[in-house]
């Protein structure tokens, strides 16, 4: 059946995922740089506007997760913006999201050295996030 | 050299590239040619005082709004900002830059805060801009950052003593006007410091964990146009021929490491440059052979083709011993162009070589290095090595 993409279930389950992630758990154990916000955009008529996921982390924990709107997510840290076709890819493993930043398929707001010194904690992000049962809105 | 089957890559370099002796004078034209009628220059304290800008603001005529010349060799937040300020002041809708790398970064930066206004701080990511920036052209002075087809800006922000990075497609100039006759009075040691910069964007593209074939191309290319004519560039400064073929290699060079990145190298010469003030690109040379030593178990095949780049002939051995020649090649060719071998002989302390280490393994060049690089121990080894000028 699926948790459907982005909603409140599956951000849910992703806050589980990455506290149950021990591997993540001693990659970002220096993470002390904040909040991760995640925004996807608008995919009518699934996602009829942007939408943003609020990812409050802290030394190998997510402390909060939540949906957000844009212009909050756009007050974080740190702030990854793509489309949803990208996410897509990335949560299927197909798209590296430091190689995706590079070429411009996700977006970044905040300092990349930061990011990259972290790479990786960001994968094991991915690979916290690819555990779910995901339902993708196109399929 | 393969290519794995599920190969994919994103390759850009939308620039505009004018190559002439006197092709300078043409940035008037050029910029009408983009549609704009008030250009802000930018360039430095030394060369504004030289007959390079003059030239350039003379063939701009009422197309000049104004000259910024105070782009320190280090640039920062400050400098950006005050740029911007006087490029708004003064109404311009474009930027000419005439300069090496700190020029040029620092008109990137001007050219964001003019289209999109605020501070540069305001604007830090990384391919965060959703529009055109400010038409920009550049007119390098140096061959080597290749500053005038890339994607990236670092910018200094001196109040908490960072390097901001910016990249972004929306910031690559729209044109580069590479005039060799800009190049003929750069010093012999500058001219080999900057062409062996350039070299190392050639290396770090086609051995980059992003490397793809239109980079491979192109860094392949501009080695081979820098080991030819950098030794003439360095002894006979005023040869045309070989100034104007090292901007070319450079600019190679320049679109090759926007698309495929740089790696290890890079990052020990941003740190030995920002804790002991070691120039860039003879960071590069110095540590260039012991990092191809490092990287030699995991794109041996890569190393050949620098080798085979380099003339070296490699026939009949294995990739393994083509990839100790080209290490080889390049320390002989660093000694050749006059750079000392060792960073001991640019002043770094032996005993600051840990620190370097540490610093080293979190600068984000590092990650596209094609052997993961996570242990300091690691990039140790390979600066000690650099340190002595002797392989490890």
């Amino acid at each position: 059946m699926g948790i459907p993409f982005f909603s409140d279930e599956w951000i849910a389950a992703y806050k589980t995922a990455i506290n149950s992630n021990a591997a993540y758990k001693t990659a970002a154990a220096d993470w002390i740089y904040g909040v991760v916000a995640l925004i996807c955009k608008a995919q009518p008529p699934a996602f009829p506007g942007d939408v943003g996921i609020w990812l409050d982390l802290d030394r190998g924990v997510c402390r909060e997760a939540k949906a957000v709107s844009t212009d909050e997510a756009m007050k974080a840290p740190f702030c990854i913006t793509a489309e949803y076709a990208r996410w897509k890819q990335v949560l299927r493993k197909e798209l590296e999201p430091i190689k995706g930043m590079m070429q411009g398929k996700l977006r970044l707001k905040g300092d990349l050295p930061t990011i990259v010194r972290a790479v990786q904690a960001a994968q094991e992000l991915v690979n916290s996030a690819a555990k779910l049962d995901t339902k993708f809105i196109d399929e | 050299m393969d290519y794995p089957a599920d190969l994919s890559f994103l390759f850009t370099s939308p620039t505009k590239v004018v190559f002439g002796a006197g092709a300078s004078a043409d940035v008037g034209l050029e910029l009408a040619a983009l549609g704009c009628a008030k250009a802000l220059v930018v360039t430095d304290g030394f060369l504004q005082k030289t007959e390079i800008v003059a030239k350039i603001v003379a063939s701009l005529g009422r197309a000049c709004a104004g000259i910024f010349s105070d782009v320190p060799p280090d640039s920062g937040v400050h400098t950006v900002n005050a740029g911007a300020e006087l490029g708004r002041a003064r109404g311009a809708d474009s930027i000419v830059s005439i300069g090496g790398g700190s020029v040029m970064d620092t008109s990137k930066g001007i050219a964001i805060l003019l289209t999109e206004g605020g501070t540069l701080l305001d604007h830090q990511g990384f391919q965060l801009l959703t529009r055109r920036q400010t038409p920009h052209i550049c007119i390098p002075t140096t061959a080597g950052t290749g500053s005038e087809v890339t994607y990236f800006a670092v910018i200094k922000d001196h109040e908490r003593k960072r390097k901001l990075s910016f990249g972004d497609y929306h910031i690559i100039p729209d044109v580069a006007i590479l005039d060799p006759i800009l190049t003929v009075d750069l010093p012999p040691v500058l001219t080999a410091a900057t062409g062996l910069d350039a070299f190392s964007h050639g290396y770090e593209a086609l051995t980059s964990a992003l490397r793809e074939p239109i980079s491979d191309a192109l860094g392949l290319h501009a080695i081979r146009l820098i080991r030819r004519f950098l030794p003439t560039a360095v002894k006979s400064g005023a040869d045309i021929a070989a100034r104007g073929q090292m901007l070319i290699a450079a600019t190679l060079a320049g679109a090759a490491f926007s698309n495929s990145q740089v790696g290890l190298l890079h990052a020990i010469a941003h740190v030995v440059g920002a804790r002991h003030g070691v120039h860039h690109g003879l960071a590069n040379a110095i540590a260039m052979p012991h990092v191809i030593r490092y990287n030699n178990d995991v794109v041996a095949d890569r190393h050949r083709l620098v080798a085979e780049a380099m003339g070296v002939d490699v026939r009949g051995v294995s990739d393994e011993a083509a990839g100790r020649k080209a290490a080889e090649a390049v320390s002989a060719f660093v000694a050749e162009v006059g750079l000392p071998s060792s960073f001991r002989e640019t002043g770094v302390p032996q005993d600051d070589l840990g620190a370097c280490a540490e610093m080293t393994l979190s600068d984000g060049a590092i990650v596209q290095n094609p052997k993961p690089v996570t242990d300091a121990a690691d990039v140790l080894g390979v600066l000690k090595a650099a340190w002595s000028g002797k392989p490890a």
